[in-house]
């Protein structure tokens, strides 16, 4: 029997139904395989998409973000948790959460979350938490666009 | 790493996944070209905002 994860049926709706900019290669997965997309691309950035058979996009995406998160940590950039009282360490926590599993990977580990002695005053310290931060936010970019190709809605 | 850098790097990175994300363009040059106005977009704004800021005393 084929499992539902590998099942791909054609989109419910006509393409015709999604507007102008229909992608001609638009396909549905089973609502299971949607779900383990979706997980996946906010477990590992790039993963949705090779979840759904997306090699070259899952794979540029997953490249691009995990950089970016490297080069974040590289610039010494620290990552946020959220700390009562300060409102603003929930915003960025959240921000810092898209990147998935390394996030609490580090946490575990305590890497990256403390700041050093004068680690503010190095040059691109702001730098290096604006790239973890877009890198979290990028990736969850990447998981609506995993949900948009597996529910039909883009090629 | 100098600023200069720091921007060229954050620029192309996420030029990068927005090309690859967009909805709007289908084919491998497309996307490139649209990676390269998201890019060149990036750098020149930049590049135009510090040229703003430079003279404030900040």
């Amino acid at each position: 029997m084929e499992s539902s994860l590998q099942s791909e049926r054609p989109s419910e709706k006509p393409l015709s139904d999604l507007g102008a900019n229909a992608p001609s290669r638009a396909i549905s997965v089973s609502p299971l395989r949607t779900a383990a997309a979706c997980l996946a691309a906010l477990v590992l950035p790039g993963l949705g998409h090779l979840v759904l058979g997306r090699w070259a996009r899952g794979v540029i995406i997953g490249l691009g973000i995990v950089i970016m998160f490297v080069l974040g940590l590289w610039m010494k950039g620290h990552l946020f948790k959220p700390e009562p009282g300060e409102w603003i360490t929930w915003l960025f926590s959240f921000a810092n959460l898209g990147i998935g599993l390394p996030y609490f990977v580090l946490f575990a580990a305590d890497l990256g979350f403390q700041l050093a002695p004068n680690q503010a005053a190095v040059p691109t310290f702001e730098y290096g938490n604006t790239f973890l931060l877009v890198a979290g936010l990028l990736n969850m970019l990447a998981a609506l666009d995993a949900y948009d190709i597996a529910v039909g809605r883009k090629a | 790493m100098t600023h200069f850098i720091a921007l060229i790097l954050f620029s192309a990175l996420v030029a990068v996944v927005f090309a690859a994300l967009s909805s709007e363009h289908h084919d491998s040059a497309s996307r490139l070209k649209y990676g390269a106005k998201v890019f060149g977009s990036f750098v020149l704004i930049g590049l135009v905002i510090a040229w703003v800021l430079y003279p404030l005393p900040l």
